[in-house]
């Protein structure tokens, strides 16, 4: 097989561009410390879900009756709950629900924002003036309310949670997406693209949906960590994950409260564990936007 | 001026039905209904069809939902909410007595957070990349990353422990006594209060930082103006429109979430009866405190878009 230029110029190319790569994840963490902070609680979570069946000490839902609300000890270090499960435990097994919903949320989100934000800035007029309409319809809602709303119809569980946190993250997405595709739609590019003769499908997804993915991973980093509020808000409530589902804002309901007084170690550890992860995803999302919005950047 | 006010007043109202039309089609997708949480929800599984029938038919539940939606929307054209199916009693009574605590509770929260978000801010703006900055800006990322519910709960069990004092739990109106009212709003407003003051705090830092870089602040300073006079007068001035935007905005939003507060602090505001309301699949008030919360945020986006325009002439004139 000939060894044509073009694959020896990507094979030089590689090198440098992995190196370049790392350079910017040290660049990144050398100008924002915060946002590495920010990094590293996230990549800890992801670690932490990732092997939480190796990590914690006992099965999250293994009932200890003996072992009822006992305190912080050598065996139970952040100590049990009423039904005399491991509160440590439950906190690591929650992350990966945390994490689930947090992410699925985020990418439904964006995908079905991201799609009808550059699809109503590409063919503008009327149907731009409908999508917008819709949208402020969707925006009159509290974020909170709206989800509440669509738990009422789909009913609770991980599954159903993660589509009542993407349905407040679809208009939002969706305007974000519009106003940069709207610039997008001016290029030449597209004209070409339109002049080549290709379809409305191929121009949406190829030539503009690419040109748009600054903007909608930030929304998307952003949202992260306001998912994962919101799911452990909806499970406070008992409208979204259930029992026995190991689930941080779940083990902050019911009997966290009744014995606060007696057992404030159920109260408190879980809520630590919201507050680290959305802490974390808020401190990079924050310290990317400022690194790779132009417009905050040439400032 | 007037026409573009009369405008925006207009195309309030296609908003308005389309929330309408949305939560009245929404309520109905849901398996089930107020009769039936009513009666298979306690536990007898025996009720007669026939008992169910005739109670669905009171409420007007058998007509065709294109009936059900114009009754319901005449009613709403008169500001008449109707009978709530659960309760049975008027609409504006239910809501009354709730709105007056919720409104208290996030004016309260509003106020709190303003106090301290617009000196943090100004102070982390002036003092930028130094150990103040980075001290006020993971104190309002924090502030953001708690949930106020947790918040809530860590406060009761501090006064418990601390104090051995639990804020009461019968809530007492401003009026019967204030002194009463306060000491059980108080907790509640703190812990959603601070929330809504790191979105204030990190707008104040940005606003402030963007002014100081103007022209005229240079001008002041090279005039051998006080440091605290450029402030008040010319940077203060300039920086506040867009923190005031952003948290007016942000209070319409309070009253959804607090939803999840009142629960904590078991008051029986607004947010408590959204949750009863969907649980008991009561229709129409749902419908009613949907309508009540998108209105009170079109009403504000609205006020603080006039207002805008009024404080800064560059907006009014262009």
């Amino acid at each position: 097989m000939a060894v044509t230029p073009q694959t020896v110029e990507e094979l030089t190319r590689a090198e440098p561009r992995r190196a370049g790569w790392i350079g910017a994840v040290l660049d990144f963490i050398r100008q924002r410390p915060l946002g590495a902070i920010g990094g590293g609680i996230i990549l800890v979570m992801v670690a932490v879900a990732a092997t939480a069946g190796l990590l914690a000490p006992y099965n999250p839902l293994e009932n200890d009756y003996a072992a009822m609300l006992s305190a912080p000890n050598r065996d139970h270090w952040l100590g049990t709950d009423a039904h005399g499960r491991d509160v440590l435990t439950r906190i690591l097994y929650g992350s990966r629900t945390a994490l689930m919903v947090g992410l699925g949320a985020s990418l439904i989100g964006a995908v079905f924002g991201a799609l009808i934000g550059v699809g109503s800035a590409y063919f503008g007029g009327r149907v731009d003036l409908v999508v917008q309409r819709i949208m402020d319809v969707f925006f009159a809602f509290p974020v909170i309310i709206l989800a509440l709303a669509v738990v009422a119809i789909l009913g609770t569980g991980v599954g159903n949670v993660i589509l009542a946190i993407a349905t407040p993250m679809v208009p939002r997405c969706a305007r974000v997406v519009r106003s940069s595709a709207l610039a997008v739609r001016e290029m030449p590019y597209v004209d070409a693209a339109r002049a080549a003769g290709f379809g409305h499908r191929r121009i949406i997804l190829r030539h503009m949906l690419p040109n748009v993915m600054a903007p909608l991973l930030i929304m998307a980093t952003a949202f992260l960590g306001e998912a994962i509020l919101l799911e452990s808000s909806l499970s406070f409530l008992g409208l979204g994950v259930q029992e026995p589902t190991a689930a941080w804002g779940l083990m902050l309901r019911g009997a966290a409260v009744e014995f606060a007084e007696s057992a404030p170690w159920m109260a408190i550890f879980p809520g630590l564990a919201i507050s680290l992860a959305v802490f974390g995803f808020n401190l990079l999302g924050d310290s990317l936007r400022d690194a790779l919005d132009p417009r905050l950047r040439t400032q | 001026m007037a026409y573009y006010i009369l405008k925006r007043l207009l195309a309030m109202i296609p908003t308005l039905l389309g929330v309408a039309v949305l939560i009245f089609v929404l309520l109905r997708i849901v398996p089930g209904d107020v009769v039936e949480a009513r009666y298979l929800g306690q536990g007898s599984q025996f009720q007669s069809q026939e008992l169910m029938d005739l109670e669905r038919k009171k409420l007007g539940l058998d007509q065709p939902l294109w009936t059900q939606f114009t009754t319901w929307m005449a009613g709403l054209a008169r500001l008449d909410f109707g009978l709530s199916m659960w309760t049975g009693s008027p609409i504006t009574e239910e809501i009354k007595l709730r709105f007056a605590l919720s409104l208290q509770l996030a004016i309260m929260a509003s106020i709190f957070a303003q106090l301290l978000a617009i000196p943090l801010g100004i102070l982390a703006a002036l003092k930028q990349d130094t150990w103040v900055d980075y001290a006020v800006r993971v104190f309002s990322i924090a502030g953001l990353a708690m949930p106020s519910f947790w918040l809530g709960i860590l406060m009761i069990l501090t006064m418990l422990i601390v104090f051995k004092w639990v804020p009461p739990m019968v809530f007492t109106p401003l009026w019967v006594n204030p002194w009463e009212n306060l000491a059980q709003l108080i907790w509640p407003a703190l812990a959603v209060g601070y929330r809504y003051s790191a979105v204030g705090t990190r707008m104040m830092r940005s606003a402030m930082l963007e002014v100081l870089r103007e022209d005229y602040i240079r001008t002041a300073r090279a005039k051998g103006l006080w440091l605290k006079l450029i402030l008040a007068r010319h940077a203060l001035k300039n920086a506040i429109l867009p923190v005031l935007t952003v948290m007016s905005l942000e209070f319409a939003f309070l009253l959804g979430g607090l939803v999840v507060t009142e629960q904590v602090f078991n008051l029986n505001g607004l947010g408590m009866l959204f949750v009863e309301a969907i649980a008991r699949r009561d229709y129409t008030l749902t419908q009613a405190l949907v309508m009540l919360v998108a209105t009170f945020f079109l009403i504000v986006n609205f006020v603080v878009d006039i207002a805008y325009a009024w404080l800064d002439p560059r907006i009014r004139y262009r």
